[in-house]
């Protein structure tokens, strides 16, 4: 592997309102290295990206692409220095086939019009395509015209097939995207990067989508293009694919570089340790928890997301009146899907829900609603509340079938407004005048997320769920927020608490579970839990490379074990 | 360098914006419609004259307007309670003709005293506008079918049923004219002593007032507002989505079927082969006009019952084509969904480099 | 007997050609994602416009073309409106509709009386005089106005410039997924703007044939609700140029149908058993005006059916059509 730089991102800044996502970040990419940009979610790994690609722009500093500087407006432009992107979310076209996604913008032109392939300097007429036509092919008029008002898929289908078989992939370019498994889809995105030529392939993310012997492949697939001479940075936040995979890896941390090592000098426990850092500590007096009856019980739950991929491999989870399970993990390891399946708004593909000793499995929302179960939601505004509407119809969202509200048919505006007052004064949500005049977008993010959870805990629940409660929110309104959860739990409530935040986890928890891909890797208390081991456990540390668990007592430390640098692992 | 047309989200609406807006609008739409009229060589200021002034300040102008703006009034309203929800009734026409057809069948041939026969006919209209409803509500509410499309092609279909009913088993049997026989005294909605003007003024208002304490005070009123302003929020809250999107089609239909009866037995005494007034389409900016309420949606009936009234008048009196009608009336959506647009977004243009693409969203996940 | 077959085919075939140019039309504009609901409008100002000039000028070429142009312009407004300005399709729409059947009633009158001598109708050269001799298909066929030659010309057109060209393929890509084709290269504001343009020349040119081919003359709403049946026929023809032509030959052929009906009697003999209980229903289902709500019916069937049976993934509805005819469920 040449030692040069292939590429160099110099003192990256860029910065968006309220946050400063690259703070002066620096990266080189070494020709032929896989090397991976590892952080946590709000690291600034994607901004990075997406400026290399030309979907941002930075503030300030410089690109250099083998020398040159590089001046990136648009994906285009990448594109056409060698810049490829595999996104997260696929960006095909369910309905076409393979070979049209592939050459989609490219306006390819019918094979008449084409060049032949080994086509020399001055002389047409040479090679394949036809003499006449390959002559009038040079022509500028005909070939725009050709390039707008035909389509060739022959020669683009031969040479898709080449590269498929020359990077060990199957695909059949005429079979529709829809027809193909999220693996498939997948290779079918790199193949759109390698048919443009790219010298440089960025991933994001892409084991999110894939089980893990697909991941294998997929690995396989990399070691094979870096071979050929291709550069790859690979984004992601779980260890074992670092150690797996890539040469080199830079850490960032709330959009600074941390630090560049090579994988094979480096353990898990280094790189946790450079990914998570020290934050400053909430301290928060709790008093011993008084802990009741079960109020949810989940049992062997799986569950799918919205693209039909099993998000929950078998969740066992009980929390008990008054108690705070804290579950800890990066987000998109099934959170979101645990949330929804507590609260009734998605049902388990297998498994059960009871709420209170009640089974509650497939019921509706309204049916968790009325048992007593609150939702704080990761979005909130797209499921925390109605945004164009004012305080006062947010205020109860969740509340309005009660009496208090008005008998029979008539709905007491009044009270709903003298409701809404109170739960506004009660939990400090500033920037409010008029519970009437104020919507919901009015209020800032921290404000909004105290209204929220003023609802859904003034409900008096018995079951809390709150995921992700203080993201985006401002550190005033964090402690304010975190301060209620307690008191809640105080009264009673059991709380079932997802979070990115281990010092949140920490402070609130009276139990803490981990969970990974779906499923809980490790269970502790904040008494007894390291920090340093959730770390490690949020970002797969025990699980390796082919998914399998590595046996472990649960405190036990581990002893550091240099992962050898090729590609099969062996059991620890 | 580019020239770069930048438009940025407002933050917040100016609240001039709210009120200001549809009045504009008018004012907008009846300026370029004055184009119209020059080119047809009438002066403008004659025209408006004749729709406006001479429409409100005689009697006879006044009760017509009253007359025209009940049936506006209540398929205004049709459409108005589906959008709260956040669905669009395109369909109020169809629904007001089968309305008026089934319940000019049952005035025909349903003998009973006035007392009780015309309650019986607003009844069996209501009954058949929200049955044609119907099926678009629950092809929406269950399989997410697009009710727009859906409510338009039954639209279609129920001018073909009232042709074919009344052409047919409906057709009076003296003459050969595409028109029922007259309804009987007994079927005909009486004459109220005020202006001259038929007690459909009174279903109109009870209507009005009826919608509007549904939707500001009671439970459901506020489960339809909610569902319209973010329908996911409001699953997860438990309220039932399906059940509500039904429901508001099919009081919507049951509103245009009272249009189409109150029109027939107040004003055309007998259905004809070639009703169809359109009340069904202009009740679309109606409810857009009168968006934020119903006694709004009154008004804004009440004013293009002025402008329908102006127009024939206007007809008559300078020879205009009272399609000028129809083509105020599309001016006035034009304006008012340009004016939309101008609401939510401020337009700076600018010389500058390129700025940044919004993220998407789509390419991964995190900053 | 053959007589009246080549009647009902050649009247079949008259109606259709509207129906296929309007069809067409909205078939690109759907296809790159945008709902055209003023296709209504925009044919009678095509109409309108192509009697206007032909009878100033003489040439109905002449009129054709400029029908085609305002047809384009009035397309226009619905685009700055539903693609820049990113208002409701159906609305904006509907709006055109209104004031395309406004202005052309407002300013129309005076021409209502107008003769005009339209598109002739031709055989096709050379082969054309053999083709007319076909038993029953050939007079209806093959002797027709030079629109209706062009009407099924475009559409294997149609066909080859959907799927068989690089612009086509955009067209498709912006319409499944605007972000995915944005990404890829493709100016989208372009290709919506270009396919909604193509759907008003397309509308123009069916309010043109309407005016200067079929009927030769001009009276106001003399499009009577062909421009929504051509709305329905894209549904039926779930997206597909070559359903098109099927579809618009049956809706075509209910047309036809309705004006034959009258005139022969098809039922079976009073007498027979069967027939007391069978010819009313015949005589029901033969009604020229329940035939006019068949196409309406057709595709609430087909639109209904298709939902239904197949899941959100496999529906043959562009992905991206804005206001789609099925939204995303919960």
């Amino acid at each position: 592997m040449d030692e040069s730089p292939f590429l160099r991102m110099e003192g990256i800044y860029k910065e968006f309102p309220g946050a400063v996502a690259n703070d002066h970040v620096d990266l080189t990419v070494r020709r032929g290295e896989v090397h991976g940009l590892l952080g946590e979610n709000g690291a600034g790994k994607s901004t990075l990206m997406k400026i290399l690609y030309g979907l941002y722009t930075a503030d300030e500093g410089e690109i250099y692409l083998d020398g040159e500087r590089l001046n990136l407006e648009s994906p285009q432009d990448a594109i056409e220095v060698g810049i490829g992107m595999v996104h997260q979310h696929f960006m095909l076209i369910p309905r076409l086939s393979v070979a049209k996604n592939v050459v989609l913008g490219m306006r390819e032109p019918a094979d008449v019009f084409r060049d032949a392939p080994e086509v020399t300097g001055g002389d047409g007429a040479a090679g394949g395509g036809g003499g006449l036509l390959a002559s009038l092919g040079t022509n500028r008029l005909l070939r725009t015209l050709a390039s707008r008002f035909t389509l060739g898929l022959n020669g683009p289908e031969t040479e898709i097939r080449r590269l498929a078989d020359e990077y060990g992939f199957d695909v059949d370019v005429s079979a529709t995207v829809r027809e193909l498994d999220v693996g498939e889809r997948q290779r079918v995105e790199i193949l759109k990067a390698l048919y443009r030529d790219v010298d440089l392939l960025v991933l994001d993310e892409p084991t999110a989508v894939l089980t893990p012997t697909e991941a294998d492949r997929l690995f396989e697939t990399l070691r094979r293009l870096t071979e050929q001479g291709l550069s790859i940075i690979f984004i992601t936040h779980k260890l074992n694919e670092v150690e797996a995979i890539t040469d080199r890896v830079t850490v960032l941390r709330d959009g600074h570089r941390v630090g560049t090592v090579e994988t094979a000098d480096v353990t898990r426990d280094d790189l946790a340790r450079m990914m998570v850092g020290r934050d400053v500590l909430f301290e928060i007096d709790r008093s011993p928890a008084a802990i009741g009856d079960p109020v949810l019980d989940a049992t062997a739950v799986h569950a799918t997301d919205e693209r039909g991929v099993e998000a929950l491999s078998g969740i066992d989870l009980t929390v008990r009146a008054g108690e705070v399970v804290g579950v800890a993990g990066v987000s998109g390891n099934g959170q979101r899907e645990l949330a929804e399946v507590t609260v009734g708004v998605r049902a388990p593909s297998a498994g059960d829900i009871s709420i209170d000793g009640t089974d509650m499995t497939g019921q509706s929302p309204r049916a968790y609603v009325d048992n007593g179960v609150s939702f704080v939601p990761e979005d909130r505004h797209e499921y925390g509340c109605a945004g164009d509407l004012s305080l006062m119809h947010n205020a109860v969202m969740k509340e309005f079938p009660d009496g208090r509200f008005g008998d029979g048919l008539r709905f007491d505006y009044d009270a709903v407004k003298q409701y809404a007052e109170r739960l506004v004064e009660e939990f400090d949500v500033r920037g409010v005048h008029d519970t009437e005049d104020v919507v919901a977008n009015d209020l800032s993010g921290g404000n909004l997320q105290k209204f929220i959870l003023a609802r859904e805990i003034h409900r008096d629940p018995d079951l809390l769920v709150a995921n992700q409660p203080t993201r985006g929110v401002d550190v005033g309104a964090i402690e304010f927020l975190r301060k209620r959860l307690l008191d809640q739990r105080e009264q009673g409530t059991g709380v079932l608490l997802l979070s990115e935040n281990l010092d949140e986890i920490f402070d609130l928890s009276d139990r803490i579970l981990v969970i990974y891909e779906g499923e809980i890797v490790h269970e502790t208390t904040p008494e007894k839990g390291d920090r340093e081991r959730i770390g490690l456990e949020m970002n797969g540390a025990s699980v390796d490379a082919d998914g399998a668990e590595t046996a472990s007592e649960p405190d036990e430390q581990v002893p550091p074990v240099r992962a050898p640098p090729d590609h099969r692992r062996t059991a620890e | 360098m580019h020239f770069d047309i930048e438009l940025t989200a407002r933050e917040d609406i100016p609240k001039w914006m709210g009120y200001a807006t549809p009045v504009v609008t008018v004012l907008v739409a009846l300026a370029v419609s004055a184009v119209a009229f020059v080119a047809l060589g009438v002066s403008p200021i004659s025209a408006y004259e004749a729709m406006f002034v001479s429409t409100l300040t005689t009697e006879f102008g006044l009760r017509e307007t009253v007359i025209r703006a009940v049936p506006l009034a209540l398929a205004g309203l049709a459409v108005y309670l589906p959008m709260k929800a956040q669905l669009w009734n395109i369909g109020a026409e169809g629904q007001l003709l089968i309305g008026a057809t089934v319940g000019t069948w049952v005035g025909l041939n349903v003998a009973l005293p006035a007392v009780a026969l015309l309650p019986l006919m607003l009844v069996c209209a209501g009954v058949a506008g929200a049955a044609w409803a119907a099926v678009p509500a629950w092809l929406r509410a269950r399989w997410n079918i697009n009710e727009i499309i859906t409510t338009l092609l039954l639209t279609f279909v129920a001018v073909d049923v009232k042709n074919f009913l009344v052409r047919g088993p409906m057709q009076a049997p003296t003459g050969s004219f595409a028109q029922t026989e007259i309804l009987p005294a007994n079927a005909q909605l009486p004459t109220l002593p005020w202006f001259n003007v038929h007690a459909g003024i009174l279903v109109a208002l009870a209507v009005v007032v009826v919608i509007s304490l549904l939707i500001n005070h009671t439970r459901l009123g506020y489960q339809i507002t909610f569902i319209g302003a973010n329908h996911q929020a409001a699953a997860q809250a438990g309220m039932n989505k399906r059940a509500v999107y039904v429901f508001v089609l099919v009081v919507g239909g049951a509103l245009a079927g009272l249009a189409g009866i109150s029109e027939i037995s107040g004003v055309q005494t007998r259905l004809r082969a070639f009703f169809e007034p359109g009340y069904g389409y202009t009740a679309i900016p109606i409810a857009l006009l009168g968006r934020n309420g119903a006694f709004r949606v009154l008004l804004a009936a009440l004013f293009f019952a002025v402008i329908f009234v102006g127009g024939s008048s206007m007809g008559v009196t300078l020879g205009v084509p009272a399609a000028i009608v129809d083509v105020i009336q599309a001016l006035i959506i034009l304006f008012l969904i340009t004016a939309e647009f101008f609401k939510s977004y401020s337009i700076d243009m600018t010389l500058r480099r390129r700025t940044d693409r919004p993220n998407t969203g789509r390419v991964g996940g995190d900053t | 007997m053959a007589g009246f077959l080549t009647g009902v085919i050649d009247a079949t075939v008259n109606a259709s050609t509207v129906l296929i140019l309007a069809g067409l039309g909205e078939l690109i504009s759907e296809r790159a994602g945008v709902l055209n609901l003023g296709v209504e409008g925009m044919m009678l100002v095509g109409a309108l416009s192509g009697v206007v000039v032909t009878a100033i000028t003489g040439s109905y070429w002449l009129g054709f073309g400029v029908a085609v142009l305002a047809g384009v312009a009035m397309s226009l407004i619905h685009a700055v409106l539903s693609v820049s300005l990113k208002s409701d399709q159906a609305v904006s729409g509907i709006m055109l509709t209104l004031l395309g059947t406004g202005l052309t009633t407002y300013f129309g009158n005076d021409w209502a009386s107008e003769s005009i001598s339209g598109f002739p109708q031709r055989t096709l050269p050379f082969v054309g005089e053999y083709l007319v001799e076909i038993p029953v298909l050939g007079p209806a066929l093959f002797r027709s106005t030079a629109t209706d030659y062009l009407a099924l010309a475009l559409v294997p057109l149609v066909w080859l410039f959907l799927y068989r060209t690089n612009v086509g393929l955009e067209l498709i890509a912006v319409g499944e997924d605007p972000e995915t084709a944005d990404t890829m290269g493709v100016d989208v504001f372009k290709m919506r703007y270009t396919a909604v343009a193509l759907g008003g020349a397309l509308a123009g040119a069916a309010g043109a044939h309407l005016s200067l081919g079929l009927i030769q003359l001009w009276s106001p709403g003399m499009t009577a609700g062909r421009g929504w049946i051509a709305v329905a026929l894209v549904i039926f023809a779930q997206w597909r140029p070559e359903r098109i032509l099927l579809g618009a030959y049956l809706f075509g052929l209910f047309d036809a149908l309705q004006l034959y009906s009258q005139s022969v009697d098809i039922s079976l003999s009073a007498g027979s058993a069967l027939g007391g209980a069978v010819n009313p229903i015949l005589e029901f289902v033969l009604n020229p005006t329940i035939m006019s709500t068949y196409p309406y019916l057709a595709t609430l069937i087909v639109l209904v059916v298709t939902v239904v049976r197949r899941n959100h993934e496999q529906s043959a509805e562009p992905a991206g059509l804005v206001q789609s005819y099925s939204r995303e469920s919960d």
